[in-house]
C-alpha cells in the first residue's frame, strides 16, 4: 500500500496543460465574478450599508471596512486576472484566496455553496505548480515548462467528484424523490417560461422526473466524467444540467459557469493543448495587431517533473479526507438536518430546500414583566432579515445583539424571546424557537441547540 | 464516432420530452376531474371555475386531452379594471365631493355645515382605506400613501403654517401635517367643542380656512394624478407584465398586499398605538385620533378591503368576483386537501370577529383594556405567517426587496 502511494506520488506525471488551462479559467471567471458583483451594487447593499454583520463562529473578528471594503475588491480583481494570465501567479492565486474568504467571512448572510467552492478551489490552486505553463512568468522566464504531478492534476479532479456526490446523496431523501419538493414549488413559479412555462412546467410528472433526474445526474457524473469512455457525453450533459438551471434559476449566479469550467479538467492532454493552442491563436491576432513580438506559449516541455513537495501532499490528501468527512457532522446532532440547519452549511448541499420564515423578537423586563416586539427593520436589511427567520445560529446571533443593544440603551433585567414560525418545502408553517425560551440563557456553541422546537414530519434519507 | 454518440444524446432527450409530456396529460385529467369535485362542496369554489382555462392540446401532439392552466393576466385585469381603478374614480369622486362641503363649511361656517363636512371627510377616509395598498407606480412615486394617510399629526407644524401661511405641502416634512389625519386634525382638534372649532372658521384673520381648503385641494390633486397615471399605456403594461420576477405586476402588487397587511394595517393601525412596539401604550398613535369614535371603523374598512382583494371581489359590486390571490393559490394547491387560502379567509374571519369587539375610540381601548388590543395584534400576526411565509412559499414570490444570488 505504501509503495503504491510512493510510487503514485514521485513517479506519476502529466502534462502541464491541463492546470494552466483550469488557471485560466478560474482566473477569468473570478475576474468576471468580481465585476459583476460590482456592478450590480452588491458591495453597497451587502457589505457596506448593513449596519450590522452576522459572523461565523470563531470568526467575530472578521470586518467590514466601510467605503474601503472596495479596495478589497480591487485587491480580488487584480489577483484573479494575474491568476489568469500567469503572472507572479503564486502571490496572486495567495492573495485572491485569502482576500475573496475574508469577504466571505465578513457576514454569513451572503453564505452560498460556490462561494465556499470557490474559496476551496482557490486554496488548492495555492498548493499546485499551475503558473509555470502558458504564462506570463514562464514568458519572461523563457523557461519550458515542467510535466506536473499527476497528483496536482488529480486533487482537483477528486474534489470536484466529490463536489457532486456529495450534492447528489443529500437529494436522496424523501422531499426531494418522493415529493418533489422543493422542485414542484420552483418549477410551478416558472410558468412565465415560453413554450413550457404553462403546460410542462405545471406537470407533478415533470417535478418528479427533474427531481430524480437532478439526483441521478449529480451522484452518476463524477464516475461518467472519470472514465474515458463515456467522458465525453458526460461532458455534454454537464453543459446541458448547468445551462438548464441558469436558465430555470436564474439568481443561481456564476455556479453553472464555475461547474462547467471545472470539469474540462477531467479531459486529456490532447484536448487540453487543443484549447490552450485556440486561445493561443487569438492571443496571437491580438499581440500581432498590437506590435508585439511573437513568442510561443504552447512550447514543448521538459521531461523533468516539477520539485514535488511531501508536504504539500499530505496538506492536499488531508484537505480531501476533511471533504469527505466534513458534511457528516450532522450525524451528531439530533432532529431534522433541514429543519434545524446544524451542520447544514459546507456540505454541498444545493438547491435543495425551501423554506421562508418570519421572526419577530420580544424584549421582556424579567422583573416588571413588562415586553415590547423590535422591528427588525431597524437593525438588518431585508436580506439579513429574511436569512435570518429560518436559522437558527443567526437567531441567537441577533437576540444576542439586541440584549446588548438594550443594555446600553438603559434597560434592566432584559431577556429576548423569539416569536418565530418557518415553512419547509411546502409544508403549512410551524412554529420554529420555543417562545418561552430565553436566548440570552445560551451562547453560540457545536452544542446541539435544545431551544429549536421539533419538525413536527419525517424527512426520511441521507 | 462523436458524433454518433451526439446522435444518441438527442434521441434520448426527444424520447425524454416525449414520454414526459404523454404521462402529464394523463396526470392533468385527473387533476381536471378533482377540481371538477372540489367545486361541488365548496362555495368559494365558486370563483374558481373561472380559474381554469381547458386549452387545446396543439394538434401535433396526437392526443386530444386537455391541459390545466392559470390565466395571470386575466387576474391582473382583475385587479386593474375592478378593484384598483373603481376605488381610485370612487375615491376622488367622494374628494371633490368633500371639497364641495368644504368651500360651503368656509363660507357659511355653522356647526351643521361643520357636521356635514365631517361625515363627507369620514366617508372618503373610508373610501381611501381601499386604495391605500395599491403602492405602486405613480402613486409609489409621489408616496402618496404618506400624504394622504401619515399618522399621528404633527400639529405643531400645522398650527406654524397656519399662522405663518408659508408652506410647501409637496416638502417631505410637510407630509405629516396634510392628508387626512390633517384633516381629523382641523375638524376635531382644533378646539374643546364644535362652537370653538366653528369660531376659528369665522375669524377670518386666522387663515384656518385657507389651510383646510389648501389641504383639501391637495387631496384631490393628488388622486386625480394617481388616477391619471393609469391611463391606457401604464394599464396595458400592467397587465401583459405577468413574469414572476422581482418588477412584474403580480410580484409588485402581492409584495405590496403583504407588506400593507404587516406594516399600515397590523403595525400602524393596532400594534403601535397598542404599545407593541414600546414600552408603553400610545393611545395618540391611533388614526383620526383626534375625531376619537372613528378609528376602530376605518381599521374595519380596511380589513374588509383586504378581504375583497384577497377574494378578487369588484370594488363596485362585492357579489361578483374574478381571478384572485385566493384563485391562484387554489390553482396551485389543486393537489392538495389542505388549502392555505382557506385557512387565510378563516384568519381573516377571526380578525372581523376580534375587530367587532373594540371600542370604537381605539385610544380609550389601549387605555381602559389594552389586552383585547393585543390579542387582535395576535390574530393578526398569525395572518402575517400565512401570507409572508406560506403564501410566499406557495407562490414562489420573493421579497422583492431583497436583492443576492441565490444556491
Amino acid at each position: 500500500m505504501y509503495k503504491i502511494v510512493q510510487d503514485y506520488y514521485s513517479k506519476k506525471n502529466e502534462h502541464p496543460a491541463s492546470l494552466a488551462l483550469f488557471r485560466i479559467t478560474f482566473g477569468g471567471l473570478m475576474f468576471f465574478s468580481f465585476l459583476r458583483f460590482w456592478s450590480k451594487g452588491w458591495i453597497e447593499t451587502l457589505y457596506i450599508n448593513p449596519s450590522y454583520h452576522f459572523k461565523y463562529f470563531g470568526f467575530e473578528w472578521v470586518i467590514d471596512f466601510g467605503p474601503y471594503t472596495y479596495l478589497l475588491f480591487v485587491i480580488g480583481l487584480i489577483a484573479s486576472f494575474f491568476v489568469m494570465i500567469g503572472y507572479k501567479y503564486r502571490a496572486a492565486i495567495i492573495s485572491f484566496f485569502l482576500v475573496f474568504t475574508y469577504i466571505e467571512l465578513i457576514d454569513k448572510t451572503t453564505y452560498l455553496n460556490h462561494y465556499y467552492l470557490t474559496s476551496c478551489l482557490a486554496f488548492v490552486l495555492c498548493f499546485l505548480p499551475a503558473g509555470n505553463y502558458f504564462s506570463l512568468d514562464s514568458y519572461f522566464s523563457g523557461q519550458k515548462g515542467n510535466r506536473v504531478p499527476a497528483w496536482s492534476v488529480d486533487v482537483l479532479k477528486i474534489f470536484i467528484c466529490i463536489v457532486y456526490f456529495y450534492a447528489g446523496i443529500a437529494k436522496i431523501n424523501s422531499d426531494w424523490l418522493l415529493e418533489a419538493q422543493p422542485l414542484s414549488l420552483w418549477l410551478k413559479s416558472k410558468y412565465d417560461l415560453p413554450l413550457i412555462g404553462q403546460n410542462l412546467m405545471q406537470y407533478r410528472v415533470t417535478h418528479y422526473l427533474a427531481s430524480w433526474f437532478g439526483m441521478l445526474y449529480d451522484v452518476c457524473i463524477p464516475f461518467f466524467l472519470l472514465f474515458s469512455r463515456t467522458r465525453h457525453i458526460a461532458f455534454v450533459f454537464v453543459v446541458i444540467f448547468h445551462v438548464l438551471t441558469r436558465i430555470f434559476f436564474p439568481s443561481i449566479g456564476m455556479f453553472p459557469y464555475i461547474m462547467i469550467s471545472s470539469a474540462v479538467i477531467f479531459f486529456d492532454t490532447r484536448v487540453h493543448l487543443k484549447l490552450l493552442s485556440f486561445i493561443e491563436s487569438t492571443l496571437v491576432i491580438t499581440t500581432s495587431f498590437l506590435g508585439l513580438k511573437k513568442k510561443q506559449l504552447t512550447t514543448n516541455i521538459q521531461a523533468q517533473t516539477s520539485q514535488a513537495n511531501q508536504l504539500i501532499f499530505f496538506l492536499l490528501g488531508c484537505f480531501l479526507i476533511i471533504q469527505l468527512l466534513f458534511p457528516f457532522r450532522y450525524l451528531m446532532y439530533p432532529g431534522e438536518l433541514f429543519w434545524n440547519e446544524q451542520g447544514y452549511r459546507f456540505s454541498w448541499r444545493v438547491m435543495l430546500v425551501e423554506k421562508r420564515g418570519d421572526i419577530t423578537f420580544k424584549i421582556k423586563d424579567s422583573v416588571s414583566q413588562r415586553f415590547f416586539y423590535v422591528k427588525n427593520e431597524d437593525f438588518l436589511t431585508p436580506f439579513q432579515e429574511k436569512q435570518m427567520s429560518f436559522q437558527p445560529d443567526f437567531i441567537l446571533e441577533f437576540a444576542h445583539h439586541l440584549g446588548a443593544y438594550y443594555k446600553d440603551e438603559g434597560h434592566q433585567n432584559i431577556q429576548v424571546f423569539a416569536d418565530s414560525f418557518v415553512a419547509l418545502n411546502g409544508r403549512p408553517s410551524q412554529r420554529f424557537i420555543d417562545p418561552n425560551f430565553n436566548l440570552l440563557n445560551t451562547e453560540e456553541s457545536f452544542k446541539n441547540k435544545e431551544w429549536i422546537l421539533p419538525l413536527n414530519d419525517e424527512i426520511k434519507g441521507l | 464516432m462523436r458524433m454518433k454518440r451526439y446522435r444518441y444524446l438527442i434521441l434520448f432527450a426527444l424520447m425524454f420530452i416525449q414520454c414526459s409530456t404523454d404521462d402529464a396529460d394523463e396526470i392533468n385529467l385527473n387533476l381536471a376531474e378533482e377540481e371538477i369535485f372540489d367545486n361541488k362542496d365548496s362555495s368559494l369554489a365558486s370563483n374558481n371555475d373561472s380559474t381554469l382555462t381547458e386549452q387545446e392540446a396543439t394538434p401535433d401532439s396526437g392526443n386530444s386531452n386537455t391541459t390545466i392552466s392559470f390565466e395571470h393576466k386575466e387576474m391582473l385585469i382583475n385587479w386593474a379594471d375592478n378593484i384598483i381603478l373603481p376605488s381610485l374614480t370612487d375615491l376622488e369622486f367622494s374628494l371633490n365631493q368633500l371639497n364641495e362641503k368644504a368651500t360651503l363649511f368656509v363660507n357659511t361656517p355653522s356647526n351643521d355645515n361643520l357636521l356635514v363636512l365631517r361625515e363627507s371627510w369620514l366617508n372618503s377616509f373610508l373610501k381611501w382605506q381601499h386604495v391605500e395598498m395599491f403602492d405602486l407606480g405613480y402613486a409609489e412615486e409621489i408616496y402618496y400613501k404618506n400624504r394622504l394617510n401619515l399618522y399621528p399629526t404633527n400639529i405643531e407644524r400645522i398650527e406654524d403654517n397656519i399662522s405663518s401661511l408659508d408652506y410647501d405641502l409637496n416638502q417631505s416634512y410637510n407630509f405629516s401635517s396634510q392628508g387626512f389625519n390633517g384633516l381629523d386634525y382641523m375638524l376635531f382638534g382644533i378646539g374643546q367643542d364644535d362652537d370653538e372649532i366653528v369660531s376659528k372658521y369665522l375669524a377670518e384673520d386666522l387663515n384656518y380656512d385657507k389651510y383646510l381648503i389648501d389641504l383639501i385641494d391637495k387631496m384631490v390633486e393628488l388622486t386625480l394624478a394617481v388616477k391619471n397615471s393609469w391611463n391606457d399605456e401604464f394599464r396595458e403594461s400592467f397587465i401583459n407584465s405577468i413574469d414572476n420576477t422581482s418588477t412584474s405586476s403580480i410580484n409588485t402588487i402581492i409584495n405590496d398586499f403583504v407588506y400593507y397587511f404587516e406594516k399600515g394595517f397590523r403595525a400602524n393601525k393596532i400594534g403601535i398605538p397598542a404599545g407593541v412596539f414600546s414600552n408603553n401604550v400610545l393611545p395618540d398613535r391611533v388614526e383620526a385620533y383626534h375625531g376619537k369614535i372613528y378609528s376602530k371603523l376605518l381599521v374595519t374598512e380596511a380589513s374588509y378591503a383586504i378581504d375583497n382583494f384577497f377574494n378578487g371581489r369588484y370594488y363596485n359590486d362585492n357579489d361578483s368576483s374574478g381571478l384572485s390571490i385566493n384563485a391562484y393559490l387554489n390553482f396551485i394547491e389543486n393537489d392538495q386537501d389542505e388549502k392555505l387560502a382557506e385557512k387565510i379567509n378563516e384568519q381573516l374571519d377571526k380578525i372581523f370577529a376580534q375587530l367587532d369587539q373594540l371600542d370604537n375610540d381605539l385610544s380609550m381601548q389601549v387605555v381602559e383594556n389594552n389586552l383585547s388590543m393585543l390579542s387582535t395584534y395576535d390574530v393578526i400576526q398569525a395572518n402575517v405567517v400565512l401570507l409572508k411565509v406560506d403564501m410566499l412559499q406557495k407562490l414562489n414570490i420573493n421579497v422583492d426587496y431583497a436583492d443576492a444570488d441565490g444556491d
